[in-house]
């Protein structure tokens, strides 16, 4: 079985972003393999180390910078790795069906892909590949097994958490709590250089994301200072955290 | 001209600086307090392949060269010292003289063990009354029946009792002097084998340092490396390399407290500004950039053009000299510019400055590393 397991190259978490005349300024930040993307790129070697896959597949859409995620991915330890190379900025949505149709061609019978990746944090690109590929969707996975000519996934609830079963093909979503992702030994990041990527122009999209305006998420604070003696302050404190922030 | 890493390096250091920062960093400052060998994260290390940095691939290693060695000594020496000594011994001399050395059998039975990191070498050249005259050595080597008999003392071995193979320099010929020494392979836990307590000391408490006894220990002529009487001309081959490390390591150290001051310099404010806004602060920071630049392209350049085949004994000592005088300097004025609070162990730029302190000592002292300085010099002059 083959598992294409997507990959984002997304400004890595402690890159200092700034604010550019288009929008966001990436150009001072680093760029790393999305997070959630990689608990999917671990998950994905973990099934092969199991004998529940025979090869896998790193998949990314984006500018040519992007071949830096698929090297980490080589590194870890994919078997090959295919670029979508676009400058366009395409939402999700948009980008789900050139993405489906690798996944085809490949032959896959699994794909995995991070609940939502740091550039749009839109939780979307998963959903949106099980509709292009007409695939059953199981996400925000914190448990993965291939069992019998199916998979068996547990995602938390409100109350705990649910096991799903879904026959393959289907996508599943992967996040924190899946697994802890290795680290590329010294060795393997040498090899990825000589293992196979294919770059291919992504043929114009439908429907691009043309950006108006960015602002930065205000921080609104109530300011509110709970004077009195030390224990009636504690209680009114208490109370606010209890009904009104709803923590306690 | 091309000062600009390769790109497969550059990958190998940020996915060292990436481990160090999430293995190493957290346990620094308490292995500092509560100094034990490191065994944990030397296995991480060893399973990240950061052990075997110049040992060929067919030998478990990376198969790269000294630059390669030196980038990742300093991403690990950058977060903590101690972790970079460990590993510049067990990725230097053991490795490179039992490869260069090494019968097959001999590669067969260490080299990949100590490339993978399954187990860490140890060098034992320095004795009680002698390091850098090392023709002076008094640690003896009879031969017997089917191997040596060796007696004496080493000094100031680094990973003493912990490390599991030991590369030892001793005399079997004391008439001969330099040419009388031979070099043998001694596994931990050998008969007549004895380690003191760990030596107590101003930094890189982590890196443990012991003496060595040899008390009548049985070493099979299979252990013998090289020929009878070449280990001290092996060794002194060896020891460019070594110097190179050396110098990776204090630069390390050096862009560590570097780091921290900068960051301090743009947060600490005294008198309403930010107390880089001072010429007092901002230029140490000026001069601490500028040394550890400097510093660096003395060793990638000393590393770089041994890689090629050239010999380097000036160029070696040139930077292992002005790199650990370097990181003397920069965390010393890293500890001026935390003030108060560059004492305290509460910031960790007192640790960088002990940690430093002796890199001008070990490999060579800063006034050895003059006089073979001087020697090349000469040497150019006479020709």
């Amino acid at each position: 079985m083959t598992i294409v397991t997507f990959v984002k190259h997304v400004p890595d978490a402690e890159a200092r972003l700034g604010r550019g005349p288009d929008g966001l300024d990436l150009g001072g930040a680093s760029f790393a393999l999305d997070g959630m993307d990689e608990y999917g790129v671990e998950q994905a070697l973990r099934l092969r180390e199991a004998g529940a896959a025979s090869e896998v597949v790193a998949l990314a859409l984006g500018p040519a910078r992007s071949e830096e995620a698929l090297r980490s991915a080589l590194a870890l330890g994919a078997d090959r790795a295919v670029l979508l190379e676009t400058d366009a900025a395409l939402d999700p949505i948009a980008q789900a069906p050139a993405l489906a149709e690798v996944v085809r061609e490949a032959g896959a019978k699994l794909v995995l892909v991070g609940g939502k990746q740091a550039d749009w944090d839109s939780a979307a690109l998963g959903p949106a590949l099980a509709e292009a590929l007409g695939w059953p969707l199981l996400d925000w996975a914190t448990e993965l097994a291939v069992e019998g000519d199916g998979i068996v996934a547990v995602h938390d609830v409100d109350d705990g958490s649910a096991r799903w079963a879904a026959p393959l093909p289907a996508v599943v979503t992967a996040q924190q709590g899946l697994n802890e992702p290795r680290y590329p030994t010294l060795p393997n990041i040498m090899k990825a250089k000589r293992k196979p990527l294919e770059r291919r122009p992504l043929a114009a999209a439908s429907a691009t994301v043309e950006t108006i305006h960015v602002e930065r998420p205000a921080h609104a604070r109530r300011n509110v200072v709970l004077d009195g003696d030390v224990a009636t302050a504690a209680r009114e404190l208490a109370r606010r955290l209890r009904d009104e922030a709803k923590v306690l | 001209m091309d000062f600009a890493l390769p790109d497969d390096l550059l990958a190998l250091q940020r996915a060292v600086r990436t481990f160090a920062q999430r293995e190493i960093a957290p346990v620094a400052a308490e292995l500092d307090r509560h100094p034990r060998f490191p065994w944990p994260t030397l296995r991480k290390l060893g399973d990240l392949g950061a052990l075997g940095v110049m040992t060929p691939e067919v030998h478990g290693g990376l198969g790269l060269g000294q630059l390669a060695l030196a980038v990742l000594l300093e991403e690990i020496a950058a977060t903590d010292a101690a972790h970079a000594t460990i590993a510049a011994v067990t990725n230097g001399l053991p490795q490179a003289l039992l490869l260069e050395h090494g019968s097959e059998a001999q590669h067969e039975r260490w080299l990949g063990k100590l490339a993978t990191g399954a187990w860490i070498g140890a060098f034992c050249l320095t004795e009680p009354h002698a390091g850098s005259d090392a023709a002076a050595l008094r640690t003896r080597a009879t031969k017997v029946d089917g191997g040596y008999v060796l007696e004496g003392t080493k000094a100031w071995i680094t990973s003493g009792g912990e490390a599991q193979l030991y590369l030892v320099l001793a005399k079997t010929d004391p008439a001969a002097g330099a040419r009388g020494v031979s070099a043998f392979l001694v596994e931990r836990g050998t008969d007549g084998v004895s380690f003191g307590p760990p030596e107590r000391k101003l930094g890189q408490h982590a890196a443990i340092t012991t003496g060595m006894r040899f008390d009548g220990a049985f070493v099979p002529d299979g252990q013998r490396l090289g020929a009878e009487g070449q280990g001290f001309v092996m060794a002194m081959g060896s020891l460019d390399g070594g110097r190179i490390g050396i110098a990776a390591q204090a630069i390390g150290i050096a862009r560590a407290a570097f780091e921290a001051a900068v960051r301090y310099a743009g947060e600490r404010t005294a008198f309403g500004q930010p107390i880089r806004e001072y010429q007092g602060v901002s230029f140490k920071i000026a001069d601490m950039a500028t040394r550890i630049e400097a510093a660096r392209l003395l060793t990638h350049r000393a590393a770089w053009l041994k890689d090629r085949g050239y010999r380097v004994t000036g160029e070696a000592s040139m930077a292992k000299l002005f790199a650990s005088e370097t990181a003397v300097a920069v965390t010393d004025a890293a500890v001026q510019v935390f003030g108060g609070y560059g004492y305290s162990a509460e910031y960790p730029v007192e640790r960088y400055l002990r940690d430093a302190r002796v890199t001008t000592l070990y490999e060579g002292t800063s006034e050895i590393q003059r006089i073979v300085i001087e020697r090349q010099v000469r040497r150019e002059f006479e020709r």
